[in-house]
Formats: structure tokens, C-alpha cells, sequence
């Protein structure tokens, strides 16, 4: 792994300003912050895919009413750790820097956020980790995004565009259903073709395909689907200009990885583990890598060797073995489940439990 | 906010007050230790605090051979607390040596590496080649972690084998300060620390985390891929003061050997609390993953609270519980 393009600048304990905090669909809210002093300029050289800890510790909850029925449970839990988190766009200024929270409802800390109003204070370790990076001569960037991983991928979109003006970019969006596309805008009406449809990408002039399991927005399927597919539709011929970059639920990353290695082509993930410190010292948020040239494998951590990986490095459970691992198998035989139903709520389950649930 | 409240009582730090203490005789600047496995070899704190202010520094245990650690999930959140069964992940003594032991060495804070392994031979091996490195102060002996198959725990839940491994380990360190750390999770800690004071431990540090689990409902599954896990931060922390109280009562006090306490210490008057249970030091652990610097911000407050008080020196905190009216009374 090139580790040379990690960056070396300083992270530290920032506290910003919130400057709107508003829902804008579904669970999705959108949470506008400002660094000023050390923190504007640790954030300035913020890097699409960092991250960043946020204490929500000290917040309360919202009102019983605003607190969805399905929440009601894990409201009651107290939070004592930090809480990962990917800005979905950076931007500096002369004395500030300003960043894009885009975040998801769905457990007992996210929902302490959606209480804060303009002018709250918020603290933030960061920034952390590893970003995305553009290696040289590539003339083509396809983003995929599953559901909540678009916030790394729209800050990536933003660089791509300001700081590489000769490579193309088309976006893969996948989501469960229209209404839980984590962008603003109206996609019920959304045609299969790749276009202008997404606007937080349509603003850098990136055009977007898009996918949903019940075929509500865009074409019915999975995005990696769809991927493979204009992947085998482009002429045949070096995939050295081309490298894909995804963020997602895992078994989406997966996929992805799957597909770039069987087309040889270039393709970073992030990833995404529990864990309790951020900066390399808790050692929970291990990804399984491979050694290159070798059959071994160490434990890495996400949060100091990643979040983002070459995607030929990582290695991932199979769908099967997931499964399996969580008993399902058994489950089914004693005719006590039924295998779509549970097996699309443990995906769920791992796609967001692993954040915030518990 | 808490950085201006703390920049209030900062006017402290210019009034002299002593909060240097002896332990096991060395001298610390502070009480204030980390505690092993929540802030790695200290390089990655560099960024948040100036870790040479620490009175002590504890490593991640380090093991002969490097170790993998554990499948994730390898730690879940809890009510107050947090469950962690990393598996003693670490680079090994060899890389530990040529990678870590430069940067230590450059530490002016007394550092002791925390030593497990699964056989009293590897702790020994550990021990003696660190014994020869003159940055190091001492050895805090790993025989209470509660996520490895092998070792770990199992070593102290048995006074005789407490006894064996730590007169062992003993001959091994040579003049360097030996701390056995103890496990709450036995039927009764001062037989524990009785047997590793008579083998030979210059202190011992208490307590190690709880062994405890996590059910997720949907899946009826326990959380941590290790089924179990060691459960830490503020809600353990009333039984470690009553343990830290018992073992000073009962072993440390009689024996005139120091504590030092930990679990669930987050601000000064945790530390105090501590202090006067008992502890000659304290270790801050879980709470560091919130903030990197709770350890430097726990110290300015001891020396608030010394102010407060009128302690003109910190080691007179040590065990100074006052027992209840209705119970001196009888």
C-alpha cells in the first residue's frame, strides 16, 4: 500500500459553529458548520473521505413527539463515545472554513444532533484518517454511492472537479427506495438513462445513473449492478485512465471491489467499522487486508490506515458467510424465518447498526 | 466551553502546590498515569497534549510474539461504559523494540510496558529484555485481560498461579518496578493481591475491566465477534473505588506498597476519589477516546482542588477517606 500520500497535517480538537441544521428528507438531515482560528485551517486541508469524531455526550434529545416510534427504545440509551462522521463538502475561507454534516436518524446519537439550532457549538476531533487520492494519469472517475455513503463521495465530486479539470466523472447512485436517496431534489419521477439528475452532483456538471431495490427512482436493482453493465457497454481496451471510488454498505463494497478486480481496474472504498477513539490508539476498528505478494493477511485500522483502501487490498466476508455468522442459516431450517425478509433487515443491520444503534 | 472553564481555574497552576508522588520509589511529577490500551505508545497523543506532563505512561500490553487480536465487532457502546475485547492486538517485542522503544526513550515521564502472554515463559522473555532498557521505569504484569483464549485472565484468578508468574517475572525485571494489574472479576481481590505482594509485586494497579456481554435482539446474537468483552468507562467505576478502598485496607496499607487505581476516571474528582480510597496514582482510561487530552485536563484540576482544600501536599490525599459519623461512632 502507498503510503506516501498519506497526509501528515495536523488533527486535533476543533469546536465549530452550527450554522443551519435542517431535515431534508426522510431520516436525512443536513447540518451546515463553521471552523474559525486553528480549526479553520486544520479543516481546510480537510481530504474527501477524512473523517471526523463529534461528541454528542452533552446534547439532549428532542422533543417525545419529534422521536420516530421505531427510535423510541434506543432513545433511551446514554452516549458516552465519539461518533464517526464524513463531511459531504468542505469549503475554505479567507478566515473560515465551512462544512457539510449530511447525516441519517437512526439511533441515539443522531438524533441528539438534530436538536441543535444556529449558533450551537459542536466539537470535532479531526481531521482523520486517510482520504480518497487521485493517482496520475487517470482520465475517467466513476463514484458510486449506496444510500448514506454519499457524503465522502460528493466531497470527492467537488475536488474532482475543482482540482482535476481533465478527468470525466460520472456518478452511480444506488438506494433502497426514492424517498431514501440521501439528496435534496424530487427523484419519483426519475428516468433510467444516465443525466443531470441528482443535483448535489449535477452542480460540478456530473451526470448520474441511479438505481433503487423496488425500482422507485431511476432503474430497479442494485448500482453495481448497473455499473458492470456500462462498464461492458464502453469499448473494450486499457482500463489504466479509469478508477472507480465507492463508499456504501459493505456488501456494496464488495461488489464493487468484485467487479473492478475482474475488469482490472483501479478502485478505492472506504470503509466503515465501529470504534471508539479515532486516532489509532482504541484498536477496534480492525479491516482484514491482504499482504502483497503473499497469502497472509493483517488486521489494519480503519481509522489510521483507512477509511479509504485500495479495494484489491481489502478482505471481505462473502454474503454467505455473514449470513451464516449470524445464525440465519439455522434459523431458516427451524422454520423460524423466512430468508428475504431477514436477510434484507440483517444487511440493514449491518449497513446501519454498525454507526449508531448501539 | 470546558476550555475556558478550565482556563478560569488555570490561575491555580500558578500557586505552589505539591502534587509529586512517590510510587513504589520513583517520583512522579503528577498522579496521572494513562492507562494501557487506550492510548497506544504514546506518539499518537502527540497531537492533543504534551504527553511528557503525564505522571506515568502505561504501553499496550505487548506480547513475545506480535498477536492479530480479534474479528470485529470488537467493541460496543453501553450505557455508560463501553465493552472492548480487542484480543491483545500488538506489534511483538521484536518491533516493539526497534519501532516503539525510540520514541519512549525520548519521554521524560516514567514509562512501564504492560506484559501479557499465555505462558509464564513469555512473560519472562518479555520482561527480561526489557529489563536491560534504561528508559523504562517498570512492568505492569497483564494477568486480568478478559478476551484471550489462553492466558490473560486465567493466570489471576488463582492465587497460587498469581504467585508463580509473579515471583517469576520478579527475578526477570531486575531493578525495574514490577505493578501487578488485578482483575475485579474474583471472589474476593485481596487474596489476589495478597499473593502477588508476597511474590514479590512493588505495586499493583486495579482494577482491569469486567467481563460482560451484549445481546443484539434482532439478531439474537451477542455483538463482539468474541461473544464477551472487558467493560469499561464511568459505570464501573464505584466498584473500582470500593475495590481500591479493600485492597488498600486489607493488603496495601499493612504491606506498605501503592495503588494504583483505575476504571471509569474522567475528571478530577474521579481521580480524588481515588486518591482517597487509596491510590497513590491513578490511571485515565476510557475517557481519553472521548477526549485525547482528559489525562492533562485531570491533572490542572488535582492542583485546583489542592487549592480548594489546602493540601499542601498531594500524597496526604492518600487514603484520607473519613469514615462516616455514624460509623466511627460505631
Amino acid at each position: 500500500m502507498d503510503l506516501s500520500v498519506k497526509s501528515a497535517m495536523a488533527k486535533g480538537v476543533f469546536t465549530a459553529t452550527v450554522t443551519s441544521n435542517r431535515r431534508i428528507r426522510a431520516c436525512y438531515w443536513t447540518m451546515d458548520l463553521e471552523f474559525a482560528g486553528a480549526g479553520a485551517k486544520a479543516f481546510a486541508k480537510f481530504q474527501p473521505g477524512q473523517f471526523v469524531q463529534v461528541d454528542v455526550s452533552g446534547l439532549g434529545l428532542p422533543a417525545e413527539d419529534r422521536i420516530p416510534a421505531d427510535l423510541r427504545d434506543v432513545s433511551k440509551r446514554s452516549i458516552l463515545l465519539r461518533r464517526p462522521f464524513s463531511f459531504a463538502e468542505v469549503t475554505a475561507g479567507r478566515e473560515q472554513t465551512c462544512a457539510e454534516l449530511l447525516y441519517c436518524m437512526l439511533g441515539p446519537a443522531s438524533m441528539r444532533l438534530t436538536t441543535l439550532g444556529r449558533g450551537a457549538a459542536l466539537s470535532f476531533i479531526g481531521p482523520l484518517g486517510r482520504g480518497f487520492w487521485v493517482p496520475p494519469g487517470k482520465r475517467l472517475a466513476l463514484l458510486v454511492v449506496g444510500g448514506m455513503g454519499a457524503p465522502p463521495i460528493r466531497c470527492l465530486a467537488k475536488l474532482l472537479r475543482a482540482e482535476y479539470p481533465g478527468v470525466n466523472v460520472i456518478a452511480f447512485v444506488g438506494a433502497k427506495t426514492a424517498a431514501s436517496l440521501p439528496f435534496e431534489g424530487q427523484f419519483d419521477e426519475m428516468p433510467e438513462q444516465i443525466d443531470s439528475y441528482i443535483p448535489a452532483f449535477a452542480k460540478f456538471g456530473i451526470p448520474s445513473a441511479v438505481t433503487t431495490d423496488d425500482g422507485s427512482a431511476g432503474r430497479r436493482g442494485f448500482i453495481t449492478e448497473r455499473l458492470a453493465e456500462w462498464l461492458d457497454e464502453q469499448s473494450a481496451g486499457s482500463q489504466d485512465g479509469t478508477i472507480i471510488y465507492a463508499c456504501g454498505p459493505e456488501p456494496m463494497l464488495a461488489a464493487t471491489a468484485r467487479l473492478a478486480a475482474d475488469r482490472n481496474i483501479d478502485c478505492q472504498i472506504s470503509m466503515e467499522r465501529r470504534m471508539a477513539c479515532g486516532i489509532g490508539v482504541c484498536q477496534s476498528c480492525a479491516v482484514e487486508c491482504r499482504v502483497e505478494g503473499s497469502d497472509e493477511t493483517v488486521y489494519q485500522l480503519c481509522c489510521r490506515d483507512g477509511p479509504v483502501f485500495e479495494a484489491r487490498t481489502v478482505v471481505f466476508r462473502t454474503r454467505a458467510a455473514i449470513v451464516e455468522e449470524i445464525g440465519l442459516v439455522k434459523a431458516i431450517q427451524e422454520g423460524q424465518a423466512s430468508p428475504t425478509g431477514d436477510e434484507a433487515r440483517i444487511l440493514e443491520a449491518l449497513e446501519h447498526g454498525e454507526e449508531d444503534k448501539s | 466551553m470546558r476550555r475556558e472553564y478550565s482556563k478560569h481555574w488555570s490561575m491555580a497552576k500558578k500557586t505552589k502546590v505539591d502534587i509529586a508522588v512517590d510510587f513504589a520509589g520513583r517520583r512522579l511529577a503528577n498522579p496521572v498515569f494513562t492507562a494501557s490500551g487506550t492510548c497506544g505508545y504514546a506518539d499518537e497523543l502527540a497531537d492533543f497534549m504534551d504527553v511528557n506532563r503525564l505522571g506515568g505512561f502505561i504501553t499496550k500490553s505487548i506480547t513475545l510474539k506480535p498477536r492479530r487480536g480479534n474479528p470485529t465487532p470488537r467493541i460496543v457502546e453501553t450505557d455508560a461504559g463501553m465493552l472492548n475485547a480487542i484480543g491483545l492486538a500488538n506489534v511483538g517485542l521484536d518491533r516493539f523494540i526497534e519501532e516503539k522503544l525510540p520514541v519512549i526513550a525520548k519521554m521524560s515521564m516514567p514509562v512501564f510496558v504492560n506484559v501479557a502472554g499465555e505462558l509464564i515463559g513469555e512473560y519472562t522473555a518479555v520482561v527480561a529484555r526489557l529489563a536491560r532498557e534504561k528508559a523504562l521505569a517498570g512492568f505492569e504484569l497483564n494477568i486480568s485481560c478478559p478476551n484471550v483464549a489462553k492466558g490473560g485472565i486465567s493466570f489471576g484468578r488463582d492465587p497460587e498461579q498469581v504467585r508463580e508468574i509473579t515471583s517469576a517475572v520478579r527475578a526477570a525485571a531486575g531493578d525495574k518496578i514490577l505493578i501487578v494489574k488485578l482483575s475485579p472479576c474474583v471472589t474476593d481481590i485481596s487474596v489476589i493481591a495478597r499473593a502477588a505482594v508476597e511474590a514479590g509485586a512493588d505495586a499493583l494497579s486495579l482494577i482491569n475491566t469486567f467481563t460482560a456481554m451484549v445481546i443484539d435482539t434482532e439478531t439474537r446474537m451477542p455483538v463482539l465477534a468474541n461473544r464477551t468483552g472487558g467493560l469499561s468507562g464511568p459505570a464501573i467505576k464505584p466498584i473500582a473505588v470500593y475495590l481500591v478502598n479493600k485492597v488498600y485496607n486489607e493488603v496495601a496499607k499493612p504491606a506498605g506498597i501503592p495503588l494504583l487505581g483505575l476504571g471509569g476516571i474522567r475528571t478530577a474528582s474521579d481521580a480524588i476519589e481515588f486518591l482517597l480510597a487509596g491510590a497513590s496514582a491513578v490511571a485515565v482510561g476510557t475517557a481519553s477516546f472521548l477526549e485525547p487530552d482528559c489525562a492533562a485536563r485531570i491533572i490542572d484540576g488535582i492542583r485546583d482542588y489542592c487549592l480548594r482544600h489546602n493540601v499542601a501536599k498531594l500524597s496526604h490525599l492518600v487514603g484520607a477517606l473519613t469514615a462516616p459519623s455514624s460509623l466511627a461512632n460505631g
